[in-house]
């Protein structure tokens, strides 16, 4: 396949050895790609190219969720004034490798990216109210200090459980790290209450560490307002059921939940918060 | 396999990555007349825990492997302070044995190169892997290729596993007809001589057809209520390693296999006594079902196996057990 059968690109760019934050779809709390989002609107992004579906999703029909027919989407949107290009993705199931090297090709060759952050959120027992925390995973060592300055934790270690596999993120960065483009795994924890619903809050943690390494004049105030709204549900939630509050207040003191109650409050959350 | 870097492969998707796709050889010896086993992981590790012991029995050495990045999503990450140190992908490695009748190569996939989340090789991945396995076999003058996996039979698991054997021509059946123990198709009740076979074991037998190498699936039975289980299951393993050793014409130590399939067989009959009556009930009925009586009343019939595997699902999913949660 040539570049132009997997990939297209809209127009000139201005930027110059700009950053490249990756999002994915069909991550815990939608928070990659609210995050990004965030960014798209709020930076003015513009749209600037794609890479194909064909050869990295199975062309077998489409899925429907709330009611509408979706179809893979993999965009490049970039801002020249910021020096950022966003990449928003659903993930390819087959290809991988091919799809990673089209990122990295677009990023490296076509825009000529110096740094890569992709964005998750892993699955916690904490409370939402608690600071989250930022997890960096690194794939050249001496990125570690230059973003010890943000309050990110930057000592994980880890090995894939038997049994499950490494992200797509992950793979990314590996093969980043082969064409000597520096890439940063950033990861927020999201209670395990919040998986199906959106988690400004852990939104917020990654836009203001964008907005504070790479100056971008992020307004916060629509996210200021998602939380502000959250808080007002939930705490409805509890004025109706104190024992959530209880449950809540236990997670934030490190104690934990059994099934039952884990499975009640995700259950009544997911009822209060997705009510408009 | 760990993949501690090197150069990055330039491709986007299969057509254009197969060129670079390639087997790394560690060792180039002359071999005499030598056959290929190959195997992967399957229903209950039939033909991969077989083909594992015969390899390690033999002491063979590694001879080469296929570049797994162009076939294989990563199955391995290691991060230390924080760095991403290492990526590791599934191995698809190459051993050879000199042997007395005829030398060996083995290959052992780690895992099958699926589409779509699929456990079992599709597509365009799966047959440039089958083809790469067929070059090296070409490569050293092999003539004959084995596969190996499971054949899900409605037997009891203290009944001895038979061996299906399916040839990619019509000129070996007579032989597999001789070895002890030993089924083709037309044997099997109700199948009238046809079925199919999923998977690279499969695809192999049809690739090789392609190129005029003889090639034959032996595979061994696993009783049906075990199928989706993830335990192995030497005992089937054990049947397909004696008739290997027949069509070897070698003699294979079974001390291994033997202990295997006893503590495999013990591990089953503890869990069996749990199970309600009911259901052992219906499995007991399985000791009773052989080839030679298909018309018997107490032969299982598809509605009868249907409902062993729904009880089965039920009593498991009932109990939390079985490693899947």
């Amino acid at each position: 396949m040539s570049r132009e059968e997997v990939f297209r690109l809209h127009g000139q760019h201005a930027l110059e050895k700009p950053v490249l934050i990756v999002a994915w779809e069909e991550d815990a709390s939608n928070l990659g790609v609210r995050t990004v989002d965030y960014l798209i609107e709020g930076l003015g992004c513009r749209e600037f190219g794609e890479i194909l579906p064909e050869g990295f999703f199975p062309m077998a029909g489409v899925n429907v969720v709330d009611d509408v027919a979706q179809f893979p989407q993999s965009k490049f949107y970039i801002s020249d004034e910021r020096n950022l290009v966003i990449f928003r993705s659903n993930i390819p199931r087959i290809g991988w490798q091919g799809f990673l090297n089209a990122v990295l090709d677009v990023a490296g060759h076509d825009c000529g990216v110096k740094e890569i952050y992709t964005l998750g959120a892993m699955i916690s027992s904490a409370a939402h109210t608690v600071p989250r925390l930022l997890i960096s995973i690194v794939n050249q060592k001496e990125m570690k200090e230059e973003l010890a300055p943000f309050n990110i934790m930057t000592g994980t270690d880890y090995e894939t459980p038997p049994g499950q596999k490494p992200t797509l993120s992950s793979y990314l960065s590996w093969l980043a790290r082969q064409r000597n483009i520096r890439a940063v795994n950033l990861w927020v924890p999201a209670p395990f209450y919040l998986v199906s619903l959106d988690d400004p809050r852990a939104c917020k943690r990654l836009v203001y560490f964008f907005n504070s390494k790479f100056d971008l004049g992020v307004d916060f105030s629509k996210l200021d307002e998602q939380i502000a709204q959250q808080n007002n549900k939930i705490a409805g939630l509890f004025e109706r059921l104190p024992e959530l509050e209880a449950f809540v207040r236990r997670l934030e003191t490190g104690d934990g939940l059994d099934g039952e109650e884990s499975e009640k409050l995700t259950r009544e959350m997911s009822e209060a918060l997705k009510q408009g | 396999m760990i993949m501690k870097g090197g150069p990055y492969l330039l491709c986007y998707n299969g057509s254009a990555c197969f060129e670079a796709m390639s087997i790394r050889y560690i060792k180039e010896p002359q071999l005499v007349d030598p056959v290929m086993i190959a195997s992967w992981p399957g229903i209950g590790n039939v033909g991969l825990i077989a083909v594992d012991t015969l390899r390690r029995s033999t002491r063979a050495e590694q001879l080469a492997y296929i570049e797994p990045q162009e076939f294989f999503y990563p199955n391995k990450v290691i991060i230390r302070g924080g760095e991403l140190v290492e990526l590791g992908f599934p191995s698809s490695e190459f051993f050879f044995h000199r042997n007395d009748r005829h030398d060996l190569i083995f290959f052992a996939g780690e895992e099958q190169p699926a589409e779509g989340g699929g456990v079992y090789a599709a597509g365009s991945r799966a047959y440039a892997l089958a083809n790469l396995v067929l070059d090296a076999a070409q490569k050293f003058g092999c003539r004959r290729i084995y596969t190996s996996g499971a054949a899900v039979a409605p037997i009891h698991h203290t009944a001895r596993s038979r061996v299906w054997a399916v040839p990619n021509s019509a000129d070996l059946l007579q032989e597999f007809k001789q070895y002890a123990n030993t089924v083709l198709m037309s044997d099997i009740e109700g199948r009238g001589g046809e079925g199919n076979i999923t998977g690279l074991n499969g695809l192999l037998l049809g690739i090789a057809r392609r190129r005029g190498l003889e090639a034959v699936c032996i595979m061994g039975e696993i009783p049906v209520y075990l199928q989706g289980f993830p335990f192995p299951y030497p005992k089937g393993s054990k049947s397909v390693l004696e008739v290997l050793a027949a069509a070897l014409g070698m003699w294979i130590d079974l001390d291994i296999i033997n202990q295997l399939a006893e503590q495999s067989e013990s591990e089953l009959s503890s869990l069996y006594e749990k199970l309600p009556h009911e259901i052992k009930d219906q499995l007991d009925r399985l000791k009773k079902a052989t080839v030679a009586a298909p018309e018997s009343s107490e032969a299982i019939t598809d509605e009868d196996k249907k409902k062993i595997l729904d009880d089965i699902d039920k009593f498991f999913k009932r109990e939390g057990g079985g490693e899947q949660h």
